[in-house]
């Protein structure tokens, strides 16, 4: 019996990174008492994408990349499969830049992120607008993008707060 | 664990690295194919697409109600300090607005009357009740590229495809997919919505064009419109989706030139929609097209 809740112990902790990438996902379409942030919220998903791509390439392999970004694609209404196809294109690149970006200190952890969000979120508009044959305002995606940069400390510290709680003893 | 260490450490650990180096090359290519096999999928089998759109967020409804109910607390009592802090100049406010009503309910009594009276000399045939189906909204969905909201009323609650979403104020959209528990609303302000609209003061006609931006634009109205700042805009009936007098918004004219509609209900903040089926299929709004269409088929 024991053996079966160390396990099942085990399978919870694995399961922590992209649980709490898809509860980011529900976060960021949530009903937040702010007025017209709506529009402009930034991609929480992707922060978690980032996150865990850097700090637990294990726990957080492509497929989970593709589901966060199908179900990104399926929530948010987009043309399915556009954010499924950056974010497994966006994990591979950060994957293998992982340790220029995790070996340093914090700053450059932030700026890889916004290195990598002002990309995605331009590759983004670019496909969508693309696949739509029409100019989508780019106001927004702009503010999105900045949005994403100047909260990223935040999310960015839980998730370091929940890697050691909860994966250290692995 | 780093892989430069350990490729110094022994070949074991090493070909586990490259191993595991291996597989994760190997299903990104995977999963990049089945990425780019949804889009083509989404362009090819919309159908199936939609179906497994709101499967998935059918599924996700009572995760997303849990995140939401958190945040509509704090609104609340946001909403409850405001109310607070305001009470005195709402209480004098809404005392003029009541003395107000009261005279415009007493001018709606006689025009009703009159209306009936008018409307019993005609022979005219009344329009069938409208039915509803108030929902919560539960999410605020597309980002920076679609104006929609998830709400928790679906077939079960007897919604369709293509009822319109109002509150209190007016109208705000209409339902795009409906699952068997929520449903998806696509704003008025989407870059996709298009309304045939008339100013309710003059009946000049245009199209309610959104652009994303809470504020849509006014499209295709006559060169010779009197449109003057303020003028209320309500939903023309025309194109068989809405109803005629749905009210919209108010008119307002932009430093740029255009003309944009602001939206009497808040668009950005709305926690309870009604969706009203006025039964345009078979009732007394169908288009005049697809009633001569049903004229010629009987003939």
């Amino acid at each position: 019996m024991e053996v079966v809740w160390q396990r099942l112990d085990l399978w919870l902790r694995a399961a922590m990174p992209s649980s709490v990438a898809v509860l980011l996902t529900l976060l960021s379409v949530g009903v937040w008492p702010l007025p017209y942030l709506g529009p402009v919220m930034p991609p929480l998903a992707f922060i978690a994408l980032y996150y865990w791509s850097i700090h637990r390439p294990d726990l957080f392999p492509p497929s989970i990349a593709f589901i966060l970004g199908a179900l990104n694609d399926i929530i948010n209404d987009l043309p399915m499969g556009v954010s499924a196809f950056l974010f497994t294109l966006a994990h591979q690149v950060i994957w293998r830049q992982r340790r220029f970006f995790a070996g340093h200190s914090f700053f450059m952890l932030w700026s890889g992120f916004a290195l990598a969000a002002a990309v995605m979120m331009v590759a983004q508009w670019l496909l969508i607008s693309l696949i739509g044959w029409k100019t989508i305002p780019f106001l927004p995606v702009l503010i999105q993008t900045v949005l994403a940069i100047v909260i990223f400390p935040l999310p960015c510290w839980v998730m370091i707060r929940l890697q050691r709680a909860v994966l250290s003893v692995n | 664990m780093s892989v430069r260490h350990s490729s110094f450490s022994g070949w074991s650990s090493a070909a586990a690295v490259s191993w595991r180096g291996l597989s994760q090359r190997f299903s990104f290519f995977i999963f990049t194919a089945l990425a780019l096999v949804l889009l083509i999928l989404s362009r090819t089998q919309p159908a199936a697409i939609t179906s497994l759109r709101t499967h998935t967020i059918d599924t996700l409804a009572p995760f997303l109600d849990a995140v939401a109910r958190p945040m509509e607390a704090v609104e609340n009592i946001g909403s409850l300090l405001r109310d607070t802090i305001s009470l005195r100049a709402n209480n004098q406010k809404l005392r003029e607005e009541n003395a107000h009503m009261i005279e415009w309910q007493n001018a709606v009594v006689s025009l009703e009357k009159e209306n009936k009276e008018l409307r019993a000399l005609l022979n005219f045939k009344a329009e069938p009740n409208p039915s509803y189906v108030s929902a919560r909204v539960i999410a605020e969905t597309g980002g920076a590229y679609v104006r929609g909201l998830v709400v928790t009323a679906g077939k079960v609650d007897g919604v369709r495809e293509g009822m319109a979403a109002m509150t209190g104020e007016g109208l705000i959209g209409r339902v795009v997919e409906v699952g068997d528990w929520s449903s998806r609303v696509l704003l008025i302000s989407d870059l996709n919505s298009r309304i045939p609209v008339t100013l309710a003061e003059t009946g000049d006609r245009a199209i309610l064009a959104g652009d994303n931006s809470p504020q849509p634009k006014l499209l295709f109205m006559a060169r010779d419109a009197s449109a003057s700042e303020g003028a209320h805009v309500v939903t023309s009936g025309h194109g068989g989706i809405f109803p005629p007098n749905l009210p919209i918004g108010v008119l307002q004219e932009t430093t740029r030139g255009t003309i944009t509609v602001v939206p009497t209900a808040d668009l950005g903040r709305v926690s309870y929609v009604r969706l009203v089926d006025f039964d345009l299929r078979g009732g007394a709004f169908n288009s005049i097209e697809s009633k001569m269409r049903a004229e010629s088929k009987k003939k």
